[in-house]
């Protein structure tokens, strides 16, 4: 691992000031997708700054049709809230599935959706929901955020501070996990909502998280299991690696879209 | 003169105040409460940290390496290269086919080119990336059958004489009866002849501790290194050797290691860099490899591709097995030679043979090297002969248990190989597994999705011979017994995790009855204990037992016979337990132990002895190749797995295995347990999870491995690991320590066929290649929906909901 000057600010203005100043600076917050990249030496930022003394970023919050997550909230935290578990348990059963328990107590909202890794659970349920992003300076639509790989819209002295998510009339979460570290070889996330019927898979291209229109348009019709088991994805844009080839990957995302369905 | 065993398996186990009761480890506490002192966690005064330098090419010709910016970086004391030690090396004496750094050649990505010691670890990191190698790079093998069709070269390493294919470790034939009289019999006579091809994918050890080493030079010209090894004897005769110093000027220390499986049990680059760069700057070294390294360094379970004939009678009994193996050894012999013979002679228990054919053949590619894993050479055509048997049992319509039972050798008796095996509780293992298992209710009649499968197996308690020929014995304590009542125990053997400084505090408390805690154990340091040859074969409890239990009974005898003086009685009524010596039928006339020694002691002077054991020679045959897997005794395991398969996407859920398992005697009932549930842990990981696979040139870098690190090999933590029934069996073996055989690698092996007979009883599919990873199970269940409509409705997700 690089050297690397380490700041712990008491504000999400003070973060921001000083990612502007670090040269290569990085937020930090659970730790759990930087510090193996660092150790790895994929990743060498300058300047690390946490988020660990700002207060206010770890409340979850009922705001009638919406649910704001704070983005220092931590998997568990968000698996163990009741307001989540009420009214959209189908984040609360994906924050359970992530990882094992030390990932969760240590893992972030605002981490995971900021890191994007291809395999990770909440940008499935992010655009499934159709959450928006709020961060220092904007509110940003979980459809534009995404982009793909490891690839946000947020600028590079940007901090999330919060994730809001519209409350489904019903929404459903299915992962196969990979053995050994647990991320999604294939995840969907099926809800229909103030944001429409949406099927948002995550794990499974390489591209990241991406949408189903044929099954949206199918699960439209009728919210049923069948409606999704006889529809296929191309195994041409699916992620290849140790755990999964592409034909079984993009076989596995029909089986978990109709498992997602069966849990709405 | 060597004493033959010394036994005490005529003991009745009322007789024994010790052995058999379940009891702490002696290392436990400190272990538990992080007081347990690994080689990383010593620090000496002045030391430095060494690093080494890997080849980042799968084979490659060294042109030249260049060290002067390296040892020019402030903080650097030394760097050296293969040249610095240009002799070499291999656990078996009869390939030796390693340097500690390479000099001309580098044969997989990772290995070592050079070292450097420095002030710290980031500065010998730092020396890593001056140090200028330039490389030829030569074309990469990783396919063993490529390695071997390639008989003009060019080859991995130059042919041992000319004209040979250097692309060749090792080739076995052995055949014993006649194979095709026995297949033409049982395909004249109503019988069934299963022909199968299988493949057994390698895998690691993943010990927690990662390799770690420290060399003292001192300034009289003696070595010590300290290293996380399971052999320090042959570490102690190979770093002399290679070193060129005199074996007498070389010390050996092991501290307690975490976990080594087979994956410590021969020297490593990093044993003799530490100490040539200790040489050099008169500072200790220490090196610690990294997880990476761990990986690379390996010498794990070998991939076998295999294919076997197997043809048995109508009534189920065997009658030929033919066997045509080829092994991926990876860049170096390793215990290569070993393997090859393992791989054919370990099969031929626990059923009898009338006829057997094996013929295997270990090719070099250019991947870290193979070695011996738990249950070495013979867990994977274990694997494919149990299903082979369950595929018998099918086509005869005989149920699989029944089917082993007929076949069962029994004891007192040779194999077709002719191992001589003395005890032997296999039945017993069965019917233990049958009954616990419920499997009369549930074989071939659980629903859809859910099935049992068994599997039998045995192992060695030891090879007879030594891995470089000499006439002195295999395991070897001493002991001396102090004024106070303290027993200690010089112990050349290693403790990895096993237990055996606990088992020999039990031998040595049960003979001279002194309390357990009153017998200390040193054990690990060659300047202190006589040879023990290291952990490995399951060995230890066997032989270190039969030695101490040799040891403690000639101190016995000192006491018993002055004791005997004292009371006007015989010796043999004097009784040595509970820490007294008791008259026997008479209890009121006693002493405590500690005055029982000091007569001893006034009557013959310090009262200590040695004690050894060694193999007896009389159990193979005389044929070439006769003695490698020839024990001294043999255990016996069957297991029964019960799986729950989601046909949608394949994956396996192991629910539970039971294990049974003849150990001869239980000595301490925990740890036999321990070794039975961490065994079937390991068979259900390789079943299930482990894959070492590494990148074809296709995939940009021939020869790297796809997941050398925890989080992306996978192997199962607790909450994947199924629920572990252990059922202990004791056939007390003749020669054993109290009866005592192995159990350290034995229940391993059924694990993995058990498994996958229950995948086929689960939902139909014969799994013949490793691991049952749900992508492999989805296509198997596929290509069996194309060929049988009714497996198509029930694999495909449209009709299950
Ligand atoms: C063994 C293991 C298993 C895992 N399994 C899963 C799994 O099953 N499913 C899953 O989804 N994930 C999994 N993860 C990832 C885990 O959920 C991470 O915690 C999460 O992806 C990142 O959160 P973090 O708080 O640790 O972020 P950090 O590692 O601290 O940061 C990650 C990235 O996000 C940026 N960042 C963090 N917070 C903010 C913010 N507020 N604003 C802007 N940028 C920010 C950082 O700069 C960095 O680039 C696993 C991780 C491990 C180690």
């Amino acid at each position: 691992m690089e050297d690397f000057q380490y700041h712990a600010p008491g504000s999400v203005d003070a973060a921001v000031s000083l990612l502007r100043d670090a040269e290569d600076g990085k937020v930090v917050a659970g730790g759990m997708s930087l510090l193996p990249l660092m150790k790895l030496g994929l990743a060498a930022p300058g300047g690390l700054v946490s988020l660990g003394k700002v207060s206010g970023l770890d409340g979850i919050a009922d705001r009638g049709s919406e649910i704001e997550v704070g983005a220092l909230c931590t998997h568990a935290q968000v698996a163990a809230a009741e307001i989540v578990r009420e009214r959209i348990p189908a984040l609360a059963a994906m924050a359970e599935g992530i990882g094992d328990a030390q990932v969760r107590n240590r893992g972030t909202i605002g981490g995971s959706v900021a890191h994007n890794d291809p395999a990770a659970d909440y940008p499935a349920a992010c655009l499934a929901l159709g959450a928006t992003i709020a961060t220092d300076r904007r509110e940003i639509a979980a459809d534009d955020f995404f982009l793909g790989m490891f690839f946000t819209a947020l600028e590079e002295d940007e901090v999330i501070t919060a994730v809001r998510f519209p409350v489904p009339t019903r929404a459903g979460w299915a992962k196969f996990p990979n053995p050994a570290s647990k991320y999604a070889v294939a995840g969907v996330m099926a809800a229909d909502g103030p944001a429409g019927v949406r099927v948002a898979v995550t794990g499974a291209s390489g591209d990241g998280v991406f949408r189903v229109a044929e099954m949206e348009a199918a699960l439209a019709s009728s919210f049923e299991p069948a409606s999704v088991a006889g529809v296929s994805v191309s195994a041409e844009a699916m992620l290849s690696d140790d755990a999964a080839g592409p034909e079984y990957r993009a076989h596995l995302v029909t089986v978990m879209a109709k498992r997602a369905v069966e849990e709405a | 003169m060597i004493r033959p065993a010394a036994g005490g398996a005529a003991q009745a186990p009322e007789a024994l105040s010790v052995v058999g009761r379940r009891m702490r480890k002696v290392d436990g506490l400190a272990k538990a409460t992080g007081r347990a002192r690994y080689t990383d966690d010593i620090a000496l005064p002045g030391m430095l940290h060494g690093k080494i330098l890997r080849s980042p090419h799968p084979h490659a010709r060294i042109l030249a390496i260049d060290t002067s910016r390296a040892a020019a970086l402030e903080g650097v004391h030394a760097v050296v290269t293969g040249r610095d030690m240009p002799t070499t090396y291999g656990i078996i004496p009869w390939t030796p086919d390693e340097h500690p750094l390479c000099v001309d050649r580098v044969r997989y990505v990772g290995d070592g080119v050079a070292a450097v010691a420095a002030v710290d670890e980031d500065t010998a990191n730092a020396a890593l990336e001056l140090v200028e190698v330039a490389y030829e790079e030569l074309p990469a093998y990783l396919d063993p059958h490529d390695a071997i069709a390639a008989a003009d070269g060019p080859f991995i390493h130059e042919p041992r004489k000319p004209g040979r294919n250097g692309n060749v470790t090792k080739v076995v034939k052995l055949a014993f009866g006649d194979v095709e009289a026995g297949i033409a019999a049982a395909r004249e006579e109503g019988g069934v002849v299963v022909e199968g091809d299988y493949f057994f994918e390698g895998t690691t050890h993943t010990p927690i501790e990662p390799h770690c080493a420290i060399g003292l030079a001192d300034a009289s010209g003696k070595l010590t290194v300290w290293s996380a090894t399971q052999v320090p004897h042959y570490l102690h005769r190979e770093l002399a050797r290679v070193l060129e110093l005199d074996p007498a000027m070389v010390r050996v220390v092991q501290p307690p290691v975490g976990g080594a499986f087979g994956g410590k049990s021969e020297p490593f680059d990093l044993e003799f860099c530490v100490a040539k760069l200790s040489m050099i700057t008169g500072r200790p070294v220490k090196i610690l490899y990294t997880r990476e390294e761990v990986f690379y360094s390996h010498r794990g379970r070998h991939p076998f591709h295999m294919r076997y004939r197997t043809g048995a009678r109508a009534d189920g009994v065997l009658a030929a097995v033919d066997a045509e193996i080829v092994m991926d050894g990876g860049a170096y012999a390793s215990f290569g030679l070993v393997t090859t013979y393992y791989s054919g002679q370990l099969l031929t228990a626990p059923y009898q043979m009338p006829a057997y054919r094996f013929h295997s053949t270990r090719a070099y590619t250019n991947k870290p090297a193979c070695g011996p894993k738990r249950g070495h050479g013979s867990v994977q055509p274990r694997f494919a002969f149990e299903v082979q048997l369950d595929r018998i049992a099918e086509a005869l319509e005989i149920d699989p248990i029944e089917l082993r039972r007929r076949n069962a050798l029994g004891e007192g008796t040779r194999t077709v190989n002719d191992l001589r095996v003395t005890s032997n509780g296999f039945l017993e293992c069965l019917a233990m597994v049958e009954d616990a298992s419920a499997w009369r209710r549930k074989f071939r009649r659980l629903p859809y999705g859910r099935g049992v499968g068994v599997a039998g197996s045995t192992y060695i308690s030891g090879t007879n011979y030594p891995v470089y020929p000499n006439d002195m014995p295999q395991s070897a304590v001493q002991l001396q017994v102090d004024r106070s009542g303290r027993v200690a125990v010089f112990s050349g053997a290693s403790e990895i995790g096993q237990g055996v400084d606990s088992m020999v505090a039990y031998v040595v408390a049960e003979e001279l009855g002194v309390p357990l805690d009153h017998v200390r154990v040193f054990a690990g340091d060659t300047d202190f204990t006589p040879v023990d040859l290291g952990a490995y074969s399951s060995r230890v409890t066997f032989m270190l037992g039969n030695a101490c239990i040799d040891a403690a009974r000639r101190v016995k005898r000192q006491v018993q016979k002055v004791v005997a003086e004292a009371w006007d009685a015989k010796p043999q009524e004097v009784l040595l337990a509970g820490g007294l010596a008791v008259r026997a039928g008479d209890t009121g006339t006693q002493m405590p132990i500690r005055e029982a020694f000091n007569l001893a002691e006034a009557a013959f002077g310090a009262l200590g002895a040695t004690g050894s054991y060694d193999t007896p020679k009389d159990v193979h045959g005389s044929y070439r190749g006769a003695t490698i897997g020839a024990s001294p005794a043999y255990s016996f395991t069957a297991h029964v797995a019960e799986v729950e398969v989601d046909p949608e996407t394949g994956f396996v859920d192991v629910v539970q295995i039971w294990i049974a398992h003849d150990c001869g005697r239980a000595l301490n009932p925990v740890l036999v347990e321990g070794q039975m549930e961490g065994s079937a842990y390991m068979g259900f990981a390789e079943a299930i999870m482990e894959e070492q696979i590494f990148k074809t040139a296709d995939q940009g870098r021939a020869g790297l491995h796809n997941a050398p690190s925890l989080l992306d090999y996978r192997i199962p933590t607790s909450l994947d690991t199924p629920a572990l029934r252990s059922l202990i069996v004791e056939s007390i073996d003749p020669e054993g320590p109290y009866g005592a055989k192995e159990a350290g690698e034995g229940p391993l092996h059924p694990s993995i066929p058990a498994i996958a007979n229950a995948i086929y009883d689960a939902v139909g599919v014969r799994m013949n290649a490793l691991p049952f990873s749900p992508p492999r199970v989805w296509r198997a269940l596929q290509a069996e929906a194309a060929r049988t409509p009714a497996a198509r409705s029930a694999a495909t997700p449209a009709a299950v909901s």
